[in-house]
């Protein structure tokens, strides 16, 4: 057996908005008159109790992300979700996957607020950083062409301030401060697990191949998965080793029911919102201009017509199963459906394992999440389907878990006097 | 109405200018006449250099980041292209006031040299320039067959700059380019400080504005007229944003009339 760690994750969509031809892009430019607070109210709620449920269930973690101006995901800002979270549990993992760095106008504040929440957590915060999706660039007038290097440089900048005594100074291109020394510091030592999650460029890989980070493919058909993880392999060969199965995730949807006919009548509407009108997105919002490089986009449109990737709005539901970017099924299905994953591609990490997506009503995501945790998870752990939490496995891009080797930090990008 | 001319081939040399490479088509003879172009229609000589060729000798260089120069990252901003083109001016051995023409972004970087180095120029011609408000519609926003849609008012010459976006050259090469566009000018789109700066301008000034421009509200070509001293506005007939395009002869003229190249 193969072992899988299972995160629990729901993207907290806000479902109630008009019909896809009425609109430009669930994102953006969508009116926010649609929202209504008091159905926002509700929804929240039932979100995060879902989390809290994801622990008594025995979930390895739950995760929460960033991203801005849209239905498909309201959670602007993952640290409050994060902390929401901390204070109604005890033991499980929190993956905030990810702060988009580039978006802050100082990222010492992401710094300060993660090891917040990993001082009162008693460190079981896993800091996910991301560059945001194109969207948020239009949505908050961040330079899409600088999102790279401020990635990397804010990076650069909070790890630094995690692992490093203040006061220092910061002079880069991007950041300048006289006086880095962030109160508190990390509860995890040196600092918390950074993981990557991604949609598929080259650069991005191998900059997380390079420092160990676990990378996540995100909402992927299966062939680009492992034709990613075939590139992290690649370069972390380069690097000198070979990844562990926590250095690879992947977010995936699932849905198990008591057979595969009843999961797919439950499940499928849920599904087709989420990729039919969360993921309504016209091509100019999720790459604009800088966004990614040129030789970026040409693997990019290069690998879509190799793999025939298509835009999330015309995959059918057939398709979507057909090309595993969800499983959905009776536990024996999504159970072989998973094998695939730890068998064949070797990766260790599920995210959105009995997600809640679209406009899926409270008592499937409960009914799926339970099922999900005494029938499928058990087939990828030691006997007493414990969470890693309970059975003292190192976290996922912690040292412990990659054998006791530090991530490696090539040399920042900023210059310190 | 001026007839339209042959337009030849011309093929572009990379020129050094203080180590950045750039891509520079140069033809026609009479005084100097740097032409800078806005934030595509490149790679080629276009009708509108040919029909300044006839009273100028036009030196079209491509920005850097724009079709064969390549990028530099040294270039951040408007006031780096101000040097760069500084640098390119004295590459070609400009040292006597030359005439400068810009185009929509290149209107902009013509408007930034001008209020830096007034001394140095012989005159100033902006066609539909930017920089002084936010163009009135998110070009970042949009399908590329609305962008041609938002550019031109008249389609007549379209065949000239249209290309097929859908092959991957292309469509790789655009995005380049518009995140060149991008790194200059995503956020602000204009340059609040300019216009209490036009005034510095102090050789003769020509406006080229449009009849239907949907991309930079027209208002924005009176007000760069109103602010540069001494400033003519000329409208030409039926045109959108893409004035050099839909009408190059007719533009060329208004230019070589006003800066003596027909004399």
């Amino acid at each position: 057996m193969k072992e899988l760690q299972f995160f629990h994750f729901g993207l907290m969509p806000y479902p109630n908005i008009p019909p896809p031809e009425d609109y430009e892009s669930t994102w953006v430019t969508l009116s926010n008159k649609h929202y209504d607070p008091v159905v926002g109210h509700r929804l929240y709620n039932e979100y995060l109790d879902q989390a809290v449920l994801a622990e008594k269930l025995g979930y390895d973690g739950t995760c929460v992300n960033e991203h801005h101006q849209n239905a498909y995901g309201t959670m602007p800002d993952p640290n409050v979700m994060a902390s929401h979270i901390v204070a109604r549990t005890e033991k499980i993992r929190i993956g905030i996957i990810g702060n988009a760095l580039p978006l802050h106008e100082n990222p010492l504040r992401v710094a300060e607020s993660v090891a917040m929440l990993d001082v009162i957590s008693g460190g079981r915060i896993i800091s996910g950083f991301v560059r945001g999706t194109g969207m948020e660039y239009h949505s908050l007038r961040a330079n899409p062409a600088h999102s790279r290097e401020r990635f990397w440089e804010a990076h650069d900048l909070i790890m630094k301030a995690w692992t490093e005594d203040g006061p220092f100074e910061w002079r880069g291109k991007h950041f300048d401060l006289p006086y880095v020394n962030p109160w508190p510091k990390p509860y995890q030592q040196p600092h918390p697990p950074i993981w990557l999650p991604g949609q598929g460029s080259m650069e991005t890989i191998s900059e997380a191949a390079k420092r160990r980070y676990p990378f996540m493919m995100v909402f992927a058909p299966l062939a680009f998965t492992k034709f990613n993880y075939d590139m992290y392999r690649r370069a972390a060969e380069e690097e000198g080793y070979e990844p562990a199965p926590e250095q690879l995730a992947f977010c995936t949807g699932t849905y198990v029911a008591e057979t595969d006919e009843i999961a797919h009548r439950e499940a499928k509407e849920h599904i087709m919102w989420l990729f039919h009108r969360g993921l309504k997105v016209p091509d100019y919002h999720f790459f604009p201009p800088g966004y990614t490089s040129g030789k970026s986009l040409r693997g990019m449109l290069m690998g879509k017509e190799k793999f025939n990737i298509k835009n999330h709005v015309d995959l059918t539901y057939e398709e979507l199963i057909e090309q595993q970017y969800v499983i959905v099924g009776s536990p024996e299905t999504v159970v072989e459906k998973l094998k695939i994953y730890t068998e064949e591609l070797g990766a260790g990490i599920l995210v959105g394992a009995g997600m809640q997506v679209g406009d899926m009503p409270n008592w499937k995501v409960v009914k799926n999440m339970t099922l999900f945790a005494e029938e499928v998870m058990p087939h990828f752990r030691p006997p007493g389907n414990k969470p890693a939490w309970e059975r003292g496995v190192p976290v996922p891009g912690s040292p412990e878990s990659l054998g006791g080797v530090p991530a490696a930090q090539p040399e920042p990008v900023g210059s310190t006097a | 109405m001026t007839q339209a001319i042959e337009t030849p081939g011309v093929d572009a040399e990379m020129v050094d200018v203080a180590g950045a490479q750039v891509a520079v088509r140069r033809r026609g003879s009479g005084r100097p006449l740097l032409y800078l172009h806005g934030a595509g229609f490149t790679g080629r000589w276009l009708r509108i250099h040919e029909a300044l060729s006839a009273g100028a000798d036009v030196i079209a260089p491509e920005h850097p980041g724009f079709g064969a120069s390549p990028d530099r990252e040294e270039i951040e901003g408007f006031d780096d292209l101000v040097l760069h083109y500084d640098d390119l001016r004295a590459r070609f051995g400009l040292e006597e006031p030359f005439d400068l023409v810009g185009y929509s972004l290149g209107g902009w970087i013509a408007a930034d040299y001008a209020v830096t180095y007034p001394e140095k120029l012989r005159s100033l011609t902006l066609i539909t320039p930017a920089g002084l408000e936010p163009p009135i519609v998110d070009f970042f926003a949009m399908e590329p067959e609305q962008v041609f849609a938002t550019l031109f008012n008249d389609f007549t010459n379209v065949g000239e700059v249209m290309v097929d976006p859908n092959d991957i050259d292309v469509a790789v090469h655009m995005y380049e380019e518009a995140s060149t566009v991008a790194k200059l000018a995503w956020n602000p789109r204009y340059d609040r400080k300019l216009a209490r700066r036009l005034r510095r301008v102090s050789c003769p000034t020509l406006i080229v504005g449009a009849e239907n421009d949907r991309l930079l509200a027209g208002e924005q070509s009176d007000r760069y007229a109103e602010l540069i001293p001494g400033a003519k506005l000329v409208r030409i007939p039926g045109t959108g944003h893409a004035i050099p395009i839909e009408q190059p002869e007719a533009t060329a003229q208004a230019i070589l009339e006003f800066n003596g190249g027909l004399a």
